[in-house]
């Protein structure tokens, strides 16, 4: 051993400039690996620290309507114990501006969200003007006089007679103040100080939102945040019987109240309330688990780009022991021993790991602290300022800086394990190759010699070889379930990877074959570049790979995108509805189907009747409705079977089935049939999950109600379809005296949208008009963010595999030398050379890239239809563009690596021969 | 000291089978100074590499010091051959990455001596390279070159030392300061020598010259 460490020392002490892409395509991996690692664990850092914050509280009781008396009375009395409460209420509604626009009265759909005295318990919300929120939503007298009075009365009759806004009599009337997201401004053209209309109230102004602590972290919003008092709502009156609205209550608690006890004693005594009990220990799986996620996701990305550099690195040691042959060989007849010999070059690569992924973790610090502005811009919320996020090193930056190096040195190993293994085939006698085996003629004795590293043939038998083998695939599949964090995604993850390596391979093989087949070309430069790529030893199935792995990565993930932006967007049918209109009272029907008849001169619209509900039991067994904080469910199954469970129910009363329904089992009522007792129609999936058949019996939870209702069929719904879809459909009647509110679907032509939606708004404040189109667009913006963010780790890929192709054409540099001299001295010039590179290294990039988005094909159409349930569309476009980057990528790296070759004086270079 | 016995060696290649030595029998002893003669190709290195152990031959033995190097595995002919024999090539074959020290003390290291790096000092002082210690091949000329590599043959106090052609790459002043390195270390140690030549002179200074022409022995008489 003493004797390999001193080896290596002296082989490597005159040699780093050699070793400079080893290092380079091992550091590229690291640092992609350790950056996304450390990203994820800052994030979850201040998730953790944040998370009372981030829920709003302790314990927060959510209701999707106001609580009982009974409800009411029990928060009272815990807050005897010295427990601060908050009430929030969370709703989705319509803003108008007050002062008519040129454009006519603008409406904007925003995020509302009325809070109390006590609001913030935890966390701050950050205002500008800074002051405290509270004092912002219930303005002083002073900025109410401030408003003039030419306006309201006149424009508005109905809300200046309901709003005390704007008399600025100063006579302690009330005054409500909205603070609002920036992006509300934007969108209605108001600054601060003037005034928007919330049902039947006016609003002023008061503040820019800039960070809301217990905004949850939705990727989606319907619209920006508009944040008044319970005053404000009230006199708003948005919240009627039915509507939808959330309810928080948020508990603050001493701390001589310890959590749990309080948890479940709250989860006891508001049983009937439908209510769901969490602390803030619960609140925060759904975040992180998608922070963390996302971080898995992208660091399999980033390992990609790790294995891609690996490809590199054996390229690297390859040509590194090419060059050490006659070293080696002059070794063994001193007495080393093949292993001594191996063990040599392995410390040479562990200590050029080392440094490489020393080096990638100095780039992987360096690229966090850039990373989480461009991800943040992945939440609608600035989650980031909300945790208050920062990229400092702490204690628990260590492990992912520590797996980064991991995975560094078992790369290295893994890629470097089967070329040094390689040392072992060479023999003493190849010292004396001129004297000996030159002189004596043995073409074939000799080129086993030399044919090191990965192109060498599989030996008969070689028991170490077939080890090593099986220890890099176990290390590579270690290495992905390491970082997926899931042994299934890890092995679908190498599967994927082996199947893309294997596919280009054979590619790569197949063209150097093709091009052996093909008739010698005619035309010279040509000719060059055919005989370059078909020699043996050349480089190409290592090029190949690497490029293609790129083009793959990148590839995969924007037909992804493509094709679900085109699928949820473009491909909506034709008779997709425009808006949902949504919370429409049952005293406001009539009225609103007339509006909609005389604005479209479309026969009225179908109202569809709504009630939310919760499951209360299945069969006779009640329901368990309060979450189990502590017990992690295990499989993603038995999550998506408690979320059947617990989730809220949205429930109809239908005559018809509806359209795109198809009845799987049992029978939908028939026309005219009696109900002695509630019947109810269930989706198939939700059937499945609870474990219902025909006459199963479901009792359903109506604000503190039951109704029980035998299952008469199963149906298969069409959920893509844009109308109005449900899990369960009751048999009319069945609801009767239920407090429901309707929805109706309604289409017009774009240009009618807004003055549609003016008129909805100005007749009836309290309905909510969702635009589907705007749904689909902020669904499809966030797409490309997700998209944008994975293939920029991509990069790493193709950077990486940037690094392995350089490493490959500085390997062969010199015989390109000596080549382009030769051809020089025999009269070639310049251009010719150069177009015998170029048709070398496009031919390269066009294999890799063909190769690269077949691959990508198949990789996203395998996603579309396993993962998201969508069919494959052919995206010929997009990957003609993938295609042509592949090709002017490799051709540009080639050039800048080789360019300078071209300008060599035959003479200077001969002459050194 | 050496006894080879019906050793044969074919190569094949190109479809065809060379025999490149055949069916020779030889017994060398202990401290004689042999010279090995014959024209290019007659197979003169390829004895001397089978008898170094660098190649298996195709069939017969050979044994140095009794014991039977032709079906050693590799990792024990390696030992014994640091061990047991000493190499000197026409075109040298120092380690192109270590100094002049370094590669006299690479056997020294491999037999684990703590002390190589000082007799590696001490033998190249001997062949008179006491200024050129931390020299890199490519700073040494080739006479330097080639007297490095006899202090690395030397290193481990061989009872067998092989010298193929070793002037063969050197002019004639230079390649006569080496034999008499050469002669003279054999004579110190007591080393059994076998040189491959092609200059009668150098021949003339050994006990015995064996030559050799395709592949068999031609001649093999004692002199002097």
């Amino acid at each position: 051993m003493g004797f390999a460490v001193r080896m290596a020392w002296r082989e490597m002490r005159g040699a780093w400039r050699h070793f400079f892409y080893f290092f380079s395509c091992i550091a590229m991996g690291v640092g992609a690996v350790v950056a996304i690692g450390l990203f994820a664990s800052n994030v979850e850092r201040a998730v953790t620290r944040e998370a009372r914050g981030l829920l709003g509280g302790d314990v927060e009781v959510r209701v999707s309507h106001a609580l009982s008396e009974v409800g009411q009375t029990v928060l009272q009395s815990v807050s005897s114990r010295g427990v601060v409460l908050s009430h929030a209420s969370e709703l989705v509604a319509m803003a108008a501006t007050v002062r008519p626009q040129p454009s006519g009265l603008v409406t904007q759909i925003v995020e509302l969200k009325a809070i109390d005295i006590n609001y913030p318990l935890y966390g701050s919300v950050k205002v500008d003007p800074s002051r405290a929120v509270t004092d912002l939503v219930a303005p002083p007298a002073s900025l109410c006089r401030a408003i003039p009075e030419s306006h309201g009365p006149e424009n508005l009759p109905l809300a200046s007679a309901l709003s005390p806004v704007g008399r600025g009599s100063g006579e302690g009337e009330t005054c409500y103040g909205a603070v609002v997201q920036e992006s509300l401004l934007i969108r209605m053209g108001l600054s601060i100080g003037d005034r928007i209309k919330l049902g039947q109230a006016q609003f002023v102004i008061a503040g820019v939102l800039k960070t809301e602590p217990d905004r949850m972290a939705n990727m989606f919003s319907l619209g920006p945040r508009v944040m008044i008092s319970r005053a404000g709502l009230e006199a708003a009156e948005l919240v009627k019987l039915g509507s939808r609205v959330r309810h928080r209550y948020l508990l603050k608690l001493p701390a001589s109240v310890p959590v749990q006890p309080l948890l479940y004693e709250l989860r006891g005594r508001l049983a009937g309330e439908s209510a769901r009990v969490s602390s803030y220990r619960d609140a925060q799986p759904q975040l992180k688990q998608f922070l963390d996620q996302l971080a898995r996701y992208l660091g399999l990305v980033g390992l990609t780009a790790l294995f891609v550099g690996g490809i590199g690195v054996a390229m690297t040691v390859q040509a590194f022991l090419k060059g050490k042959l006659q070293g080696i060989a002059i070794l063994k007849t001193l007495g080393a021993e093949s292993r001594t010999i191996a063990a040599t070059y392995l410390l040479q690569a562990i200590v050029l790991a080392a440094i490489g992924s020393l080096a990638g973790v100095a780039l992987g610090i360096g690229l966090q602290t850039v990373l989480p502005r461009a991800l943040a811009g992945m939440l609608e919320t600035d989650l980031l300022d909300q945790v208050e996020f920062s990229s400092t090193l702490s204690t628990a930056s260590l492990p992912p800086i520590l797996k980064g190096i991991g995975l560094g040195l078992l790369t290295t190993l893994l890629f470097t394990l089967w070329p040094i293994l390689e040392v072992r085939k060479i023999r003493p006698v190849m010292v004396m190759r001129r004297a000996f085996l030159a002189s004596e003629a043995n073409p074939a004795k000799l080129s086993e010699g030399r044919r090191i590293g990965l192109a060498a043939h599989w030996p008969r038998l070689d028991l170490p070889k077939l080890l090593t083998a099986a220890v890099i695939v176990a290390g590579l599949a270690g290495l992905a379930m390491w970082q997926a964090g899931s042994w299934k995604i890890g092995l679908l993850f190498l599967a994927g990877l082996l199947a893309g390596v294997s596919g280009l391979l054979l590619g790569a093989t197949g063209l150097i074959r093709l091009l052996k087949l093909l008739p010698v070309p005619r035309i010279v430069s040509l000719r060059h570049a055919v005989g370059n790529l078909s020699r043996p030893g050349s480089q190409v199935a290592g090029i190949v790979t690497a490029i293609g792995i790129g083009v793959m990565v990148i590839a995969t993930v924007s037909l992804i995108e493509r094709s679900l932006v085109q699928q949820i967007g473009e491909k909506r049918p034709a008779d997709a509805p425009t808006f949902f209109f949504i919370d429409i009272q049952p005293d406001q029907a009539q009225g609103f189907a007339r509006l909609i008849h005389s604005r479209t001169g479309e026969p009225a619209p179908q109202l569809t009747p709504l009630v939310r509900s919760r499951l209360h039991s299945v069969n006779g067994q009640r329901v368990k409705t309060e979450e189990d904080g502590e017990k992690e469910r295990e499989t993603k199954d038995e999550q998506r079977r408690s979320w059947y469970f617990t989730r809220e129910y949205v429930l109809t009363f239908l005559e018809t089935l509806p359209k795109d329904n198809v009845v799987t089992r049992g029978a939908w009522w028939t026309r005219g049939q009696a109900f002695p007792a509630p019947l109810v129609s269930v989706e198939e999936e939700a059937a499945k999950h609870l474990g219902l058949d025909i006459g199963s019996t479901v009792t359903f939870e109506i604000q503190g109600a039951t109704i029980t209702a035998q299952v008469s069929s199963i149906r298969k719904v069409e959920w893509g379809n844009f109308s109005t879809n449900f899990y369960m459909v009751l048999s009319p009647g069945a609801l009767e005296g239920a407090p429901f509110t309707y929805v109706a679907t309604v289409r017009v032509p774009p240009q009618d949208e807004v003055s549609l939606q003016q008129a909805v708004v100005a007749a009836f404040p309290n309905v909510t008009a969702i635009n589907i189109g705007e749904v689909l667009d902020s669904f499809a913006r966030i797409l490309d963010r997700l998209s944008l963010a994975i293939r920029a780790v991509a990069l790493f890929c193709v950077g990486a595999a940037s690094l392995v192709m350089v490493t490959a054409l500085a390997a062969t540099r010199y015989r390109r030398l000596y080549e382009a001299v030769v051809l020089k001295a025999l009269g070639a010039t310049r251009g010719l050379i150069a177009r015998s590179f170029a048709v070398e290294y496009a031919l390269m990039g066009t294999v890799a890239g063909v190769i690269g988005i077949v691959l990508a094909s198949s990789l996203s159409w395998a996603a579309l239809r396993y993962v998201f349930d969508l069919s494959w569309s052919l995206q010929a476009g997009l990957l003609l563009i993938e295609l042509l980057a592949a090709m002017l990528l490799t051709l540009a790296i080639g050039f800048l690596s080789t360019y300078r070759l071209l300008g060599m004086r035959p003479l200077a270079v001969l002459r050194q021969e | 000291m050496i006894a080879i016995s019906h050793l044969t060696m074919r190569l094949s290649g190109g479809g065809h089978q060379i025999t490149v030595l055949d069916d020779i029998t030889l017994e060398i002893p202990k401290k004689q100074r042999v010279a090995i003669v014959g024209p290019s190709g007659s197979g003169k290195s390829t004895l001397l590499g089978l008898i170094a152990g660098l190649d298996r031959p195709t069939s017969g033995s050979i044994k140095l010091d009794g014991a039977e190097i032709s079906t050693m595995p590799e990792s024990v002919m390696a030992r014994f051959r640091r061990e047991k024999i000493g190499y000197v090539f026409q075109s040298f074959h120092l380690i192109p990455t270590l100094t002049a020290v370094e590669n006299v003390a690479v056997p020294l290291e491999l037999s684990g001596d703590v002390t190589a790096t000082d007799r590696a000092v001490d033998l190249l002082r001997a062949v008179g390279l006491g200024d050129r210690l931390d020299h890199y091949p490519v700073q040494l000329s080739g006479g330097e070159q080639q007297r490095v590599a006899v202090a690395r043959a030397f290193a481990c106090r061989p009872p067998i030392l092989l010298a193929d052609e070793p002037t063969g790459n050197l002019d004639s002043v230079t390649g006569a300061a080496v034999i008499d390195l050469i002669l003279n270390l054999h004579r110190d140690h007591g080393t059994t020598l076998l040189l491959v030549t092609h200059e009668a002179d150098l021949a003339g200074r050994m006990e015995r010259i064996i030559a050799l022409r395709d592949g068999r022995v031609e001649k093999d008489e004692l002199i002097g």
